[in-house]
């Protein structure tokens, strides 16, 4: 059963100079204790989609979709105080930088009681007994001595695991974690992406990883959306994407990373051009400026989204049977 | 095996950080005895978690700094202890290129004068800078009627390509590309990075390839270190070092990076470590990587192990072998 489903989720922001439409259109779904990633490039939307469903942007952002169900509740209905309630225990949050994320003036300890107390209305004493179970469970050596620290104090892989503690306190249904590992080096992002794993397979919450990084993606995530100017370009389960991506945009992000067996001297092919800009966005499919086999119909009409199994969907004309069969190039 | 252009021997770089409880000056021992050598034409990739000393290395190498200690013989002389003045001659031969490419151009000027800038200190006459600017701006792929813009109407990548064509402007024979892509976005990366391959063909320079991003190091060097807490551990030929890799750290490393493959992920074995890099500041004597290493013995809490040719090519320093 699904957990959350969104339904054409329109996000934009009103600015000085003109509308950005960072969202347009999005619909999927993120099933009971599945872990999903969505991956695009910056300013793909795909911060903002999440950000829009969790209700922490802006007031100036303006936000519509047809629904937004999660658990069951409709939440495009719910007012300000039950979307609060709703926000701070259900669904948690893992942000990429947790230096900027922590409350630099507060302890862990008051940061870490702060969701216990008013979501879980759990008193002084329980709640310091529940901090430091917490701080257990994400693994941060000598917990009581932490609890009295500020995040200026711990190293950046400590303060992501602080950043993980707040956000299971509350046992949520939902983990949305934002690029978590993006600001870590390699030995500290694999501990953390251990700990998220872990989390995972003790909780039984759902995951939405966003990250631009494919490895990432590869070894945490069973679905994987992919995002491209505002809109999904293609989804399907971690197999269907990697091994039989259909749309160019999800080719190009494949081939320009290097690869595992790859010898030197072997030619990276990149995606050429730069990602739309969002004041603009292009009338037609927003890849078909940088797109190799872009044809007259995708710079008029959005292309549509063809089903090719019950999970891979792809928004790309080449799909049309009319169109040239086209194959990915390795 | 031709002789190398740059010998680098025990390079030792320390930076004073304040007094402790007794006033005693503290210091932070960025980069702490490294050797290695550069060959002309080859492309050297650093590899190291924030704070292992890579940068510092890179910066050192091209005189931003002034070491604390150490050789470097460019060329059969020694440019570590060159004032400023005796080194303004092998300036030129060293461009770096930095990292952040939002922070590294002056938003004040156009891109014709960040570009035309180094040849401007070096004197250059006015309509050969001219002529330079436009040919460098072609070679880096951007347009004529791009110069007189300024950085901030420019995309990360084409900065990056500005940052590029300024580094070039000298024909320098040495470039430090100090995390040239770790700010792009993946797909402008591989553009970044075609483009820097490309250019070492036409022109023979030399790069030192300071990265964390081992898959992109593997890509791009010919030959590969790998730095921890101001030291070399490991050193050999890229296919070697990814396919034999000996030192602990090197392991742990290379297991950390996720495959960007579902199905190799699967059947791959993360070496988790345990615990934070330690601070360089005052390190206990001993091998570096003593506190986080699997193997550690007694002996490696006394004694800094030495670097050792194991095999042609591949230098270790590690007391396991």
């Amino acid at each position: 059963m699904s957990l959350l489903e969104v339904k054409n989720l329109n996000t934009s922001f009103q600015i000085g100079v003109g509308t950005v439409r960072a969202v347009r259109g999005v619909s999927f779904h993120v099933d009971e204790g599945e872990s999903v990633g969505i991956v695009g490039e910056s300013g793909s939307g795909k911060s903002v989609t999440m950000l829009s469903v969790t209700g922490l942007l802006p007031d100036y952002a303006n936000i519509s979709a047809d629904s937004i169900l999660f658990d069951g509740r409709e939440i495009t209905r719910l007012n300000q105080k039950a979307l609060r309630a709703l926000h701070g225990s259900e669904i948690g949050m893992i942000f990429q930088d947790p230096m900027t994320s922590l409350n630099p003036l507060f302890t862990v300890e008051s940061q870490l009681t702060e969701p216990l107390k008013n979501h879980l209305h759990m008193d002084k004493r329980s709640a310091r007994a529940r901090t430091l179970e917490l701080l257990r469970q994400v693994e941060i050596p000598n917990p009581e001595a932490r609890l009295k620290q500020y995040p200026h104090e711990l190293s950046g892989g400590l303060r992501q695991r602080v950043m993980i503690a707040i956000a299971i306190a509350c046992e949520p249904k939902m983990i949305v974690a934002d690029e978590p590992t993006t600001a870590l080096d390699v030995t500290i992002q694999a501990q953390i992406l251990d700990l998220l794993q872990n989390l995972k397979r003790e909780s039984r919450a759902s995951i939405i990883m966003i990250t631009h990084d494919m490895g990432v993606i590869a070894s945490m995530c069973s679905r994987i959306l992919v995002m491209y100017g505002g809109i999904i370009c293609e989804q399907g389960d971690v197999r269907e994407i990697f091994y039989g991506a259909r749309h160019p945009y999800t080719w190009g992000l494949l081939n320009s990373i290097p690869k595992v067996q790859q010898k030197r001297g072997e030619k990276l092919i990149p995606i050429k051009g730069t990602p739309p800009d969002m004041l603009q966005p292009p009338a037609g499919c927003p890849f078909s400026p940088r797109c190799r086999y872009c044809m007259p119909v995708c710079r008029a009409y959005m292309p549509p989204v063809t089903a090719l199994s019950d999970t891979h969907s792809v928004s790309c004309h080449l799909l049309h049977p009319n169109a040239p069969k086209i194959e990915r190039e390795v | 095996m031709p002789s190398p252009m740059i010998e680098v021997r025990s390079l030792r770089m320390y930076f004073p950080v304040g007094n402790n409880l007794f006033g005693k000056r503290r210091q932070l021992k960025a980069v702490d005895g490294v050797s290695f050598d550069l060959y002309p034409g080859e492309t050297f990739g650093l590899v190291g978690e924030s704070g292992c000393g890579k940068t510092t290395v890179g910066r050192a190498l091209v005189r931003l700094y002034k070491p604390t200690d150490g050789q470097i013989i460019y060329q059969g002389t020694d440019i570590a202890p060159l004032d400023e003045k005796e080194v303004q001659p092998y300036r030129r031969r060293m461009q770096m290129i930095f990292q952040d490419p939002y922070a590294s151009l002056n938003p004040r000027m156009t891109v014709s004068s960040i570009i035309a800038e180094p040849m401007k200190l070096q004197q250059a006459p006015q309509d050969a800078i001219d002529a330079r600017v436009a040919e460098l701006v072609e070679q880096v792929g951007l347009k004529k009627d791009h110069l007189n813009r300024y950085p901030h109407e420019f995309s990360g990548g084409q900065r990056q390509r500005i940052g590029i064509a300024r580094a070039l402007a000298m024909h320098p024979e040495f470039v430090v590309c100090d995390e040239p892509i770790s700010a792009l976005d993946v797909s402008i990366q591989a553009q970044v990075i075609n483009m820097l391959e490309e250019l070492q063909q036409q022109m023979g320079m030399t790069y030192l390839f300071v990265s964390h991003d081992l898959s992109m190091v593997r890509h791009i060097s010919h030959r590969v270190g790998v730095m921890y807490l101001g030291h070399m551990v490991e050193l050999a030929e890229v296919e070697e070092l990814y396919s034999n890799m000996l030192h602990p750290y090197t392991q742990a490393l290379m297991s950390a990076v996720p495959i960007a493959d579902p199905d190799l992920a699967a059947q791959s074995r993360r070496i988790v470590l345990q615990g934070d890099v330690p601070q360089p500041i005052d390190p206990p004597p001993g091998c570096p990587f003593a506190s986080r290493c699997r193997h550690c013995m007694p002996v490696c809490r006394e004694a800094l192990p030495g670097m050792r040719e194991v095999s042609p090519g591949h230098y270790l320093a590690c007391h396991l072998k």
